[in-house]
């Protein structure tokens, strides 16, 4: 029962948004922001008896199809589902600044509906309702995109949003049913899948490439660029902190435990896209004048070290590619944030157009600064963990490919550091943002929903097996991989 | 003297009550002098209730009357059930329908009635002859109906084309019924068993042109030419009614014909697989280009078709079952978004635009949001009765060999066009702009009831198919 609650509380919370007067501004972020707290909490139960793993399963369809409501928390899960609980206060709360205050309500519901999609793909333990949560997901965000964003670029974002990621979702349709026909079962967690190596191969690569493009990973980025640097802040927020892990998370417990032979098959060509995505989102950051499409490219690269952990088979490639994940998802959603701060105030997202906001706004700057330090992957912040087991882990099967991507680690300082002081440091432009400098200093509220976020950081960096001990090393299905995908 | 063969009243009660209310409708505007017109739709949305109260003693059973020409079963009560809630839901539509719009009130509403009764003649029909009386009941009253909106040019020109194709179609089909007779030597469906296991070029040309007659009912591409301006021309409610109800019992015929005369998979279906393809591809693309809602849902519907001949490939088992929940999904998808068509446009045809529904997410929230339901719906977006029907579907096709796949296939990729159609209304209802037709202002409570209906099923549907399979064990 409790994993309904954490499942559905954020989708009570945006029905009874709907029972609240548009105009009782108070009551709405009220609501949205104790919903998101309680889930949070509620969550937070969950990493204790992690191991073992809790599930629920009810009958759910008849008929042609058979399947059952099948949903967990588990170690496999729980991190994923902590991520989404935690990220998601900040960005409701952030989304309270949000117009005109007549769609405020719209605002936050959508919000909610996207926390309890996310929430509902992390713990769903078949395929069917995996498959359920990963389109319905689409829609909330082609929503936002399409009717909060208010900018014709955002719209335009919108398909790009909902065409690739859709084609993602068909694709993945056909591997589901496929696996499904096969098998008559869409219990497949934990199983590997016995069939044909030419079957398992289509498969796999049906699984592989909806879970790329979610990501993404190079050449499946088309839609991210203009979707992370048009999306509102706390859309994007979401978007590239919780939602670009679901597919991540996809071939973490579906894709490679299914098809262990098709995974070593694919591995080649999936470490050459790996790399590609380091060194060309690092490239094409540094390139970038808007501070958004930065992070974008920067993320692009971050998360490509992931597929590289995943398909190097190391030993600690699970455990370290989490602390990874949810390092990257703590830092790209308070990044996202400030710089939402930011071009509240000055309006712009160019870098060239902005500087010197740290002589006015020391907390603001401050927090960027760890953020982008974070980022870059300064020890005792929460990339560094995740990346330092990454390529310890990876340099033992995989050692050409990830000595290129460590060119990315010095590329990231480049970029970063511009970002940082291209909106920090340097004379302040004129005209000044605002008439009075102290209105550009982070205001209380903002301080408080970035606080937790900067706070995360130093706790994941500080103490990484805090997650990773509590992450599966290693599954049956694993062991196999690693054997095969031995060069 | 020839000897009547008995009649199990019973069996035939559903569409004989129906048929009654009819008749009451006529004769009820022919003694009143001021005949208000609101009690004549409701004299008829009475008849669905008293028919549907008749169809509750026949509830599982498995029985035929009239020499064995007209049976009922769980099959044919499906279909009556959803034919008697799409007349319902279309009289009641039909009371927003301006006065100036044209023809009598009783005529209307009796025709509706009788379209219905004919629709559920073809549910039941077990042979050559109760097929071709059914669908030629229901075609001649609603190429009449089409023309209801006469002032309007499009509505003349939507009823020529109707009466002249569809009178073309009926030839295909009553042509293709005399050649299967000769070729099996019957007109009961349950004898053409043996013929269609060996078939014979008699045999095989009877069934092509009995089938085109059929797929031009069902608007299957190539034989959809008529269907977007007959919709577009048609008054509201009766385009939903042909979208839905037609369809329904056309695909109620199909359904028995295909399931009595193959015992199998059989290469003569071929053809069907083929033009369903074709329907998906034509129906999706078409869509594409088109910004008054009512043509885009004829659109849609030719696809739509195209998916449900997918439960029939390889005439499986579960195929039937299949098809029922896609057309009840499909039902209840359909009604919900014309009602909501109707809600906006308020009487006034001209309000189906595009450029009604710009901003309308703003203005009217929650006629866009159960809007933006439907349209998700016809998507196949999850928690939607579209997305659980086409997993049916897609499962059915895939266990059904090589054109059973390639029909998934197509269907899949369809679903990915279609996203681009549904979703680009959602997009315009969301720009925050000033509508380009200023208006629609319309909130009468009787589309309210109906779309909320809908809503309401195609949620169950999507959220509980179970709940829908233990219903149709049940009967």
């Amino acid at each position: 029962m409790l994993i309904e609650a954490v499942i559905f509380l954020p989708l009570a919370a945006a029905v009874l948004l709907l029972a609240i007067p548009k105009a009782a501004a108070a009551a709405l972020k009220g609501v949205a922001l104790v919903a998101t707290l309680a889930t949070f909490g509620l969550s937070l139960s969950f990493v204790g008896g992690a191991a073992a793993g809790v599930s629920d399963v009810h009958p759910w369809i008849g008929g042609a199809v058979t399947a059952l409501y099948h949903v967990r928390i588990d170690a496999w899960s729980v991190f994923f589902v902590l991520l989404t609980t935690f990220v998601s206060v900040p960005a409701v709360w952030a989304a309270f600044s949000y117009g005109d205050g007549a769609r405020l309500r719209g605002y936050l519901i959508l919000l909610l509906a996207f926390e309890w999609t996310l929430l509902g793909l992390f713990t769903a333990g078949d395929l069917l309702l995996f498959y359920v949560y990963w389109d319905l997901m689409l829609v909330p965000v082609f929503l936002l995109l399409a009717g909060y964003a208010d900018t014709p670029q955002a719209r335009r974002a919108a398909w790009g949003y909902l065409l690739y990621n859709g084609a993602g979702g068909l694709i993945l349709l056909l591997g589901v049913v496929g696996v499904v026909v096969g098998s008559h079962t869409f219990e497949v967690l934990g199983h590997s899948y016995a069939v044909s190596i030419v079957a398992e191969r289509w498969l796999f690569v049906a699984f592989a490439l909806a879970f790329l493009i979610k990501t993404p990973v190079f050449p499946f980025h088309a839609w991210m660029p203009a979707t992370y640097t048009y999306a509102p802040p706390p859309v994007v927020a979401m978007v590239s902190a919780i939602q670009s892990k679901a597919g991540l998370y996809g071939l973490i417990v579906f894709a490679l435990p299914l098809f262990p032979h098709a995974a070593a098959w694919a591995a080649p060509t999936l470490l050459a896209l790996a790399v590609i995505s380091i060194i060309y989102g690092a490239l094409t950051a540094l390139g970038q004048s808007d501070a958004k499409t930065l992070v974008a490219f920067s993320s692009l690269s971050h998360l490509g070290l992931v597929i590289l952990a995943l398909f190097s088979f190391a030993k600690i490639a699970v455990p370290a590619s989490v602390v990874m994940i949810v390092g990257h998802g703590v830092i790209v959603a308070a990044l996202f944030l400030l710089l939402g701060f930011v071009e509240e105030r000055t309006g712009t997202r160019e870098l060239a157009a902005f500087g010197g906001l740290a002589a006015v706004a020391p907390r603001l700057a401050a927090f960027m600064l760890i953020a982008a330090m974070a980022a870059l992957g300064l020890p005792g912040l929460a990339s560094f963990s995740g990346e330092f087991l990454i390529f310890i882990g990876a340099w033992q099967t995989q050692p050409v490919y990830t000595a290129i991507a460590l060119i990315a680690v010095v590329l990231a300082s480049i970029y970063m550091l511009k970002l940082f002081q291209g909106v920090m440091h340097g004379a302040l432009r004129e005209p000044r943002p605002s008439k009075d400098d102290r209105l550009i200093e982070l205001k209380p509220r903002e301080l408080a929903l970035v606080a937790p976020l900067v706070a995360a950081m130093f706790f994941i960096g500080l103490w990484p097996a805090w997650i990773n001990v509590r992450s599966p090393a290693s599954t049956p299905a694993a062991a196999a991989q690693r054997v095969e995908g031995r060069p | 003297m020839i000897a009547l063969p008995s009649v199990n009243w019973a069996v035939v009660a559903p569409p004989v009550v129906l048929g009654a209310a009819g008749l009451l409708v006529m004769l009820v505007d022919l003694v009143s002098r001021r005949a208000l017109r609101g009690w004549l739709y409701l004299i008829g949305i009475a008849g669905c209730f008293a028919s549907f109260a008749t169809m509750l003693r026949i509830a599982g059973v498995s029985q035929t009357t009239l020499s064995g020409a007209f049976a009922t079963d769980r099959f044919s009560w499906m279909f009556d059930a959803l034919l008697i809630f799409t007349l319902a839901v279309s009289l009641a539509l039909s009371a927003l329908k301006k006065a100036e719009d044209g023809g009598s009130p009783a005529s209307y509403a009796a025709l509706l009635v009788f379209c219905t009764v004919g629709g559920m003649v073809m549910a039941g029909a077990t042979n050559l002859i109760g097929i071709f009386l059914g669908i030629e009941q229901l075609s001649l009253a609603l190429y009449v109906l089409a023309g209801t909106g006469y002032p309007r040019e499009s509505s003349k020109e939507a009823a020529l084309k109707y009466v002249l194709l569809g009178s073309l179609a009926s030839g295909f089909l009553i042509y293709g019924s005399a050649l299967l007779y000769g070729a099996t030597g019957s007109i009961s469906l349950a004898d053409m068993g043996a013929a269609a296991a060996s078939p014979s070029p008699l045999f095989v040309t009877g069934l092509a042109l009995f089938f085109v007659g059929i797929a031009f009912k069902l608007a299957l591409s190539p034989f959809h030419i008529w269907t977007p301006d007959v919709y577009e021309g048609s008054p509201i409610a009766i385009t939903a009614y042909m979208a839905v109800a037609v369809k329904a019992a056309t695909f109620a015929v199909l359904a028995r014909f295909v399931y009595t005369v193959f015992a199998h998979d059989s290469i003569a279906l071929v053809p069907l697989w083929a033009i369903a393809i074709l329907s998906m591809v034509v129906g999706n693309v078409g869509a594409m280009r088109q910004r008054n809602l009512k043509r885009l849902l004829a659109y849609s519907s030719i696809a739509q078709s195209g998916y449900i001949v997918v439960a029939l490939a390889g005439v499986s088992t579960g195929g039937l079952s299949t098809m029922i929940f896609y057309v009840a999904a499909y039902a209840f998808m359909n009604l919900g978004a014309f009602a909501l068509i109707a809600l906006v446009g308020d009487g006034d045809e001209a309000y189906a635009d595009l450029g009604a529904y710009r901003g309308l997410f703003f203005r009217r929230p929650w006629v866009a949001a159960l809007l933006a339901l439907f349209f998700m719906s016809l998507a196949g977006i999850p928690i939607t009765a579209g997305f659980m029907g086409k997993l049916y579907l897609i499962f059915t096709g895939l266990r059904a060999g090589p054109w059973g796949i390639a029909m998934a296939a197509a269907l899949i990729a369809g679903t990915l066009v279609s996203f681009y159609v549904y979703f680009k209304v959602i997009w315009e209802m969301l720009v925050r702009e000033e509508p380009e037709a200023v208006g629609a202002t319309g909130n009468h409570w009787i589309p309210w009831i109906a779309a909320v209906a809908g809503a309401a099923g195609t949620l169950f549907l999507g959220i509980a198919p179970y709940a829908f399979y233990a219903l149709l064990a049940y009967l």
